[in-house]
């Protein structure tokens, strides 16, 4: 194994070697950007991302932006052994909950001060740039999931936690072979949508300034309470199987934008909306989506962050984040042009208003994965109950990163 | 160590003129060189370079960018005996050695079922050699789809069968208990393998100890007891040994199984119940940032395989007789 897995990053150090040194067709410009991103999901997008390329070289005389296109599931890998081995790109891609690793360990820059007007930019995704208060990257697009509802089990899609819990125990009760909602799991997946449920009863996650772990608190074990509730009118083995909500099994799923397109796909007759999601207090939800940032390491800083900044223009941004499968990050660019993501997407943009950021500390991942994620599981398999099981990780999590709060 | 074989067709030739000029013969000892280079390149570079680096980041804390750190023992003691650092450690240990304890002797019970009866049959063994093997060079993300269809709670075809026979459905790849017998379950179905090293075994008996064995009375399942088992025995302690630390490893099996696309992250099934030891460790070499501690779990495995592979020669008998 340890030959696997050393040979493997060995391999990968030198396919990232060899992307890094292929292509060397622009040597008549006297300065090149190199830019990691995650690969095209479609060809359309392939063509957007080279548009906007080509018009930032005609802007910029003399230089020539090579783009980097790395599978999303291999790219953190493939960016760890870059970094390893030193063939670091001037710019890149990277996952929110990396950025705060990478800013405490300096692999990232600062973003140097007066380069963009932080207020141009939606609250929660520029938040996913924010580590101990400084900003080290740009929010290329945003995500967040919502209410998916099976429009004739579900004719007017619930607002309120009161409300989900009804319509799920009808769509069960009418018909005890039809779950009335997909729980998420306890994994990492489930893992990052329950904050937006936590904040959805008011509560935050945790409070990095005031190193407090928030977790345990009557929030958010009311958010995991009403996943325990919905259960009940939602059976694992109906749930568990294939794609239960497109299959017409359940009423409502939770889930992101990238599904809409599927569903219209692979189930053209499914009468299905989106609606944003059902609140104990106060509308809210979790937030995904990609950063860009400048590595330390890489040769032309200055120009780099002129590149993202060319990325995040209002001008440029919708184009870009609809490439990318997610929102403008920009505010201007999201309003100006909201018509253009058609009905089903509105839900999505008017939650990401609301969006709150994961907290910005380097193990978050872990965190989530290994303590919070169990939680979740066992409070809804009902070994323990969801005050218990989130009074233990939360403690653990304190163990974890050394916090008292 | 491989210098001999590259030696031998060179000094064949004229044995003779070979005593007494060592000119030459340092030059055939540079041929042989030349000759195992390119192995020799590979081993230096991708395993054994890759292996003493991985001893040394095992003392450290490196995080696959920054420098690493001497840190001494500290993850080795830290995995076994720090449960807040590492939860899931012992986790990882116990779903790995229940894997192997139900997929090996699945594994090769089913493999040495298949090998019989492809060894009794005398027409179109070919055909069925190549669908029992088959499932061995299907691509692992395939592997992974298939069976998470063939054991869906609604529409599984496991279920549709085990129905039949009045067990009633099973939630399998999401009930705890369920998820480790259901992996094994895959495993076994993989077993081509040791099915065409079995069935060269059998091939192997000859055909006179049967006859003689027949003549004298023996029936189908004395001629298996005592002749059959006892003469396969190498095979099946080759077969025990390999397959034991091959279920050590168990990782690519685990992993699309539970990765099932969506952007899910791969966290080890319900309750961590299919977190295998790599899978963990892979988790923290390259979603937790811990490469490190990754490096000293891959030692801690490496040490514990040497183990139990030792007590394998020791206890278990490898002659045939």
């Amino acid at each position: 194994m340890i030959r696997r897995v050393t040979s493997t990053a060995a391999a990968l150090a030198l396919l990232a070697g060899l992307a890094a040194c292929g292509g060397s067709k622009d040597a008549a410009a006297a300065t090149t950007l190199t830019y990691w991103m995650f690969a095209d999901r479609t060809p359309q997008a392939g063509q957007v991302v080279e548009k906007l390329r080509a018009g930032f070289e005609a802007a910029n005389k003399g230089v020539a932006v090579k783009i980097v296109k790395i599978p999303k599931d291999d790219y953190n890998t493939k960016l760890g052994t870059a970094l390893a081995t030193g063939s670091v790109p001037d710019a890149g891609t990277l996952d929110q909950p990396l950025v705060a690793r990478f800013a405490l360990d300096g692999t990232i820059k600062e973003v140097p001060a007066g380069t963009v007007d932080e207020k141009a930019f939606y609250e929660g995704a520029l938040t996913t740039n924010r580590v101990d208060g400084k900003l080290y990257g740009l929010p290329q697009d945003h995500t967040t999931v919502g209410l998916f509802y099976n429009k004739t089990l579900v004719p007017v899609p619930p607002k309120t936690w009161d409300e989900l819990k009804r319509v799920t125990a009808e769509i069960h009760q009418k018909d005890p072979k039809i779950a009335g909602i997909v729980v998420p799991k306890g994994d990492g997946y489930g893992g990052w949508m329950w904050p937006g449920f936590v904040a959805g009863a008011g509560g935050e996650m945790a409070s990095v300034k005031d190193k407090k772990v928030l977790f345990d608190q009557p929030p958010a074990v009311e958010a995991l309470q009403l996943w325990v509730d919905l259960l009940k009118s939602s059976p694992r083995e109906i749930t568990d199987s294939d794609k239960p909500f497109e299959n017409g099994l359940a009423g409502m799923m939770i889930s992101g934008p990238w599904d809409v397109a599927n569903i219209k796909d692979q189930f053209p007759d499914l009468q299905f909306s989106v609606a944003p999601l059902p609140y104990k207090t106060e509308p809210a939800g979790n937030i995904g989506g990609e950063n860009a940032v400048v590595f330390s390491k890489g040769k032309n800083p200055d120009l780099a962050w002129k590149w993202l900044k060319y990325l995040t223009d209002p001008a440029n941004n919708t184009q870009l984040a609809q490439a990318l499968g997610g929102f403008p990050s920009t505010i201007a660019a999201a309003e100006r042009d909201a018509a253009t993501f058609g009905p089903d997407q509105a839900a999505f943009l008017e939650q990401l208003k609301v969006a709150r950021a994961r907290p910005a500390v380097p193990q978050w991942i872990q965190i989530n994965d290994e303590i919070i994620a169990p939680a979740i599981e066992s409070a809804l398999s009902g070994k323990a109950t969801a005050q218990q099981a989130l009074t233990g990780a939360a403690d653990k999590t304190r163990t974890l990163l050394g916090w008292t709060g | 160590m491989a210098v001999p074989v590259a030696e031998r067709p060179t000094d064949t030739p004229r044995p003779g003129r070979l005593l007494g000029r060592p000119g030459r013969w340092r030059r055939d000892h540079l041929v042989g060189w030349l000759l195992i280079a390119p192995a020799m390149a590979y081993f230096i570079v991708f395993l054994l370079y890759p292996a003493l680096a991985a001893l040394y980041y095992s003392f450290t804390d490196w995080d696959l960018r920054t420098a690493p750190n001497w840190v001494g023992l500290a993850n080795y003691t830290d995995l076994l005996f720090d449960g807040a650092k590492y939860p899931h450690f012992w986790q990882s240990v116990r779903v790995t050695l229940l894997y192997t304890l139900i997929a090996v002797p699945l594994t090769m019970g089913t493999a040495l079922c298949q090998a019989l009866l492809l060894n009794a049959i005398r027409r179109g063994s070919g055909v069925f050699r190549l669908l029992l093997f088959l499932p061995v060079v299907t691509a692992e993300a395939a592997v992974g789809a298939i069976w998470r269809w063939l054991y869906d709670p609604q529409y599984g075809l496991v279920n549709v069968v085990l129905g039949l026979a009045g067990i009633p459905r099973q939630n399998w790849l999401n009930t705890p208990g369920l998820v480790i017998p259901a992996l094994a379950f895959i495993a076994a179905w993989q077993c081509g393998i040791s099915m065409i090293i079995y069935l060269a075994g059998l091939k192997g008996i000859p055909a006179s100890i049967r006859e003689a064995a027949i003549i004298d009375g023996a029936g189908p399942v004395q001629r298996f007891r005592r002749i059959v088992v006892p003469m396969l025995r190498p095979t099946t302690f080759y077969l025990l040994v390999t397959g034991v630390i091959a279920a050590l490893q168990v990782f690519g099996l685990v992993y699309v199984i539970f990765s099932g696309g969506g952007g899910r992250s791969v966290t080890g099934g319900p309750e961590q119940a299919g977190l295998t030891y790599v899978l963990h460790l892979y988790l923290f070499a390259f979603r937790y940032d811990a490469m490190g501690a990754a490096c000293a779990m891959s030692f801690i495995l490496l040490v514990f395989i040497m183990i139990i592979t030792a007590l394998e020669f020791r206890l278990v008998r490898q002659e045939a007789s």
